[in-house]
C-alpha cells in the first residue's frame, strides 16, 4: 500500500509539473495571445507544478511522518519507562493495523513487565524478610554463651560464634572463608569435626567429652556435633554443626562432692578407731591397772564427743545455708569469745607442742553478734591454723580496732597455702590438692567461718598466705560504737 | 631377739593403742608422729617391721614405704593402715612389701595377729 502511495505521488508530482510546464510554456508559443492571457495561463501553469510538487510530496511524505510518529511514541515510553498505545483507534489502514500488532505485543509486554515488577517486589520483600531471620539467628547464635562453629563439605569454617572465638582463640571473618583446620590448632578437636563429617551419614548425632588444655588448667567441655545431610536420598554430608558447653565447673562440683564424701568419712572414721581400738582393748584386759583402763575409758568418751562435734559441724552448715538457724544477736565483747577459744585449743596445740599465743587486749571491742556462731567461726579458724601448722610451730591470735571494724588476726607458721588455692579455700568442699599438711579436714570449716562472718554479720574475712612461711586469717567485724 | 615394730600415724591415741598391744605382746615398739619422722627414725633404727597409717603429713604411708625400699638394703614388711581402703590401688602396693591393708576402724587384737603371723613367716624363712 505504501508503495502505490509512492506510485501515486510519482505521478501527481509529474502531472502536476508537466501540466504546470506546459501551462508556463504556452504563451511562448503563442506570442499573439493578449497579455492578460499570457499571464493568466503563466500563473495557472506555475500553480499547477507548485501543487504538483507539494501534493506528489504531501502524498510521499506522509506515511514517513506516521512512522516517525510511531518511532517517537516508542522512544519516548523508552525515556518515561511506560508502556502504552503508539497509534489511535481510527487508524485501519496497514500502517494502522501494524500499530494495532505492536499495541497489543506492548499491551502483553505491559502485563509482563507489571507481573514481574510484582515478583520482583515479592522477592524483595522475602529478601528483607530472610535477611532479617539471618540476623535474628545470627544474633542469637553470637548471644549463646555456648561455642557454636559450622564446618562445611569442604572443610571451610562457614559460621561460629563469639564464644567459640574465644574457645578457639581466632577471629571469624564471615567474607573470607577458611580451613577450619587453619583457625582451629586442636588436633582432638579437628579429629572429632573430620571423623564426623565422615561418618555422620551412620550416626548423625553425637555427644562426647572434650578436655582442653592440661593440668589446673584444663577445661572440660561437652561436644554436641550433629551432620547437616543432603541430597535427595539425604545420602550426603554438607557439613558439621558442634555446639561445646562448659561443663568445667559442674565436673569440679561432682569431684568436690565425692572429695566431700571420702574426707567426711575419713574425718569420722578417725575418731570411731580410737572408740573401737580402745574399747576393744578394755574387752582384752590390756589396761595394766586401773588407772590405765580409767584412761582408756577417758579416751573413748573423748573422741566420742569429738565425734559428735564433727557432726554437728556438717549440720550447722548445712543448716545455716540453708537458713534454717535463727540468730540471737546482742553486743558482745571479741576479747571474751577468744578467751573461750583459747581454753579450748590449747591442750589440742599442745599435743602438737604449738605455741598458742592470745592476745587478750585490754580493751575490749564489741560487735553486734551471735555468740555461738562468732565463737564457732574463730574457733575454726585457729582449729585450722593450728592443724594445719608443723609441730613446735606458732599460732598467735590478737585482736584490734581498724576503720570501724573490730579486726581478729589469727597469724601461724604453718604450711601455707598456694597463691592458686587462696581464693578457693573459703570454697564448700574444696581442699587444696597441694596440701602439704597432708591433714584430714572436711573442707567444711573455712566455708562455715565465710558464711558466719559475712552474710551472717555483714563482716568479711581475708587470707594471707606464703607457702613454707604461714598464713594469716583476718576477720572484720563491724565495730558497735 | 625382740622384734622391733615401728609405728607411724599422726593420730596420738592410735600409736599409743598400737604401741600398748604390741608391747603388751612383748614386742619392741618405737613412734613417729609423721611421715618425715617415721622415715628417719627407719633409717636410724632399722626396725623389722613397720605398721603406718595412709594419709600422715609430711610423706605418705605409700610414699614412706616406697623410700625405705628403695634405700635399705632389706625391705620392711608393713602393715598400711587407712581409712580410705577403697582409694587404694592394688598397683601402688604390689612391689612395696606390704602384707596387709587394714581398714580403719580396726581391731588391734587383729592387727597384732596379722603382725605375729609376719614375723612367724619371716622367721621360718
Amino acid at each position: 500500500m505504501i508503495e502505490l502511495r509512492r506510485v501515486a505521488a510519482v505521478i501527481l508530482l509529474f502531472l502536476g509539473v508537466g501540466v504546470g510546464l506546459h501551462l508556463l510554456m504556452d504563451p511562448l508559443r503563442h506570442a499573439s495571445q493578449p497579455a492578460a492571457v499570457k499571464a493568466m495561463t503563466l500563473g495557472a501553469g506555475l500553480a499547477l507544478a507548485v501543487l504538483g510538487i507539494i501534493g506528489g510530496f504531501l502524498i510521499a511524505r506522509f506515511p514517513k511522518e506516521r512512522i516517525d510518529g510511531v518511532a517517537g511514541h516508542l522512544e519516548d515510553m523508552v525515556r518515561r519507562g511506560t508502556v502504552g498505545m503508539v497509534v489511535g483507534e481510527t487508524d485501519a489502514d496497514a500502517l494502522g493495523r501494524l500499530g494495532h500488532a505492536i499495541n497489543h505485543y506492548l499491551a502483553f509486554v505491559k502485563d509482563e513487565v507489571e507481573q514481574s515488577h510484582m515478583t520482583a517486589k515479592e522477592r524483595q520483600i522475602q529478601m528483607k524478610v530472610l535477611e532479617a531471620e539471618k540476623r535474628h539467628v545470627e544474633a542469637v547464635i553470637h548471644a549463646i554463651s555456648d561455642g557454636v562453629l559450622v564446618m562445611d563439605a569442604f572443610g571451610d569454617l562457614v559460621l561460629t560464634n563469639a564464644a567459640a572465638e574465644r574457645i578457639f582463640g581466632f577471629t571469624f571473618d564471615a567474607s573470607t572463608r577458611r580451613p577450619v583446620d587453619e583457625a582451629i590448632h586442636d588436633k582432638r578437636f579437628l579429629e572429632l569435626l573430620h571423623d564426623m563429617h565422615e561418618t555422620g551419614l551412620v550416626v548423625p548425632h553425637r555427644t562426647l567429652e572434650w578436655a582442653q588444655g592440661s593440668g589446673e588448667h584444663t577445661h572440660v567441655w561437652r561436644v554436641i556435633l550433629n551432620t547437616v545431610v543432603e541430597g535427595r536420598k539425604h545420602d550426603r554430608v554438607s557439613g558439621v554443626v558442634a555446639v561445646l558447653h562448659d561443663v568445667t565447673k559442674e565436673k569440679e562440683i561432682a569431684r568436690m562432692k565425692s572429695d566431700f564424701v571420702s574426707n567426711v568419712s575419713h574425718e569420722l572414721k578417725a575418731p570411731l578407731s580410737s572408740i573401737k581400738a580402745y574399747a576393744e582393748m578394755l574387752v582384752d584386759g590390756e589396761a595394766a591397772d586401773e588407772a590405765e583402763a580409767t584412761e582408756f575409758l577417758g579416751v573413748i568418751a573423748g573422741e566420742a564427743d569429738r565425734l559428735g562435734r564433727l557432726i554437728q559441724n556438717i549440720l550447722n552448715l548445712s543448716r545455716l545455708e540453708s537458713g534454717l538457724v535463727s540468730t540471737n544477736k546482742a553486743d558482745l565483747a571479741v576479747t571474751e569469745i577468744l578467751g573461750d577459744v583459747a581454753d579450748v585449743m590449747t591442750p589440742q596445740a599442745a599435743q602438737k607442742h604449738i605455741q598458742l599465743e592470745v592476745d587478750l587486749a585490754p580493751v575490749f571491742f564489741h560487735v553486734h553478734a551471735d555468740r555461738d556462731l562468732l565463737y564457732q567461726a574463730v574457733l575454726n579458724v585457729v582449729s585450722n591454723a593450728v592443724k594445719y601448722t608443723p609441730e613446735r610451730g606458732k599460732v598467735s591470735v590478737s585482736t584490734y580496732l581498724e576503720e570501724g571494724w573490730v579486726v581478729v588476726d589469727v597469724v601461724d607458721t604453718g604450711y601455707g597455702v598456694p597463691p592458686e588455692d587462696i581464693d578457693r579455700v573459703f570454697e564448700k568442699f574444696y581442699r587444696s590438692r597441694h596440701s602439704a599438711g597432708g591433714a584430714a579436714g572436711t573442707g567444711l570449716g573455712l566455708p562455715l567461718v565465710k558464711h558466719v562472718v559475712e552474710t551472717i554479720h555483714g563482716g568479711q574475712v581475708a587470707l594471707e598466705s606464703h607457702v613454707g612461711k604461714g598464713s594469716t586469717f583476718r576477720i572484720f567485724l563491724p565495730a558497735v560504737r | 631377739m625382740t622384734c622391733k615394730v615401728l609405728v607411724a600415724d599422726d593420730d596420738a591415741y592410735i600409736t599409743n593403742v598400737v604401741a600398748r598391744k604390741l608391747q603388751n605382746a612383748g614386742l619392741d615398739v618405737i613412734v613417729a608422729m609423721d611421715g618425715r619422722e617415721a622415715y628417719e627414725r627407719a633409717i636410724a633404727e632399722r626396725p623389722d617391721f613397720l605398721i603406718t597409717d595412709l594419709q600422715m603429713p609430711g610423706m605418705s604411708g605409700l610414699e614412706l614405704s616406697a623410700r625405705l625400699t628403695a634405700e635399705l638394703p632389706e625391705p620392711i614388711p608393713t602393715i598400711l593402715l587407712t581409712a580410705k581402703g577403697f582409694e587404694i590401688d592394688r598397683t601402688d602396693t604390689d612391689h612395696l612389701p606390704i602384707l596387709h591393708v587394714m581398714s580403719k576402724p580396726f581391731s588391734p587384737r587383729e592387727l597384732l595377729d596379722n603382725v605375729r603371723g609376719a614375723v612367724e613367716i619371716g622367721a621360718l624363712s
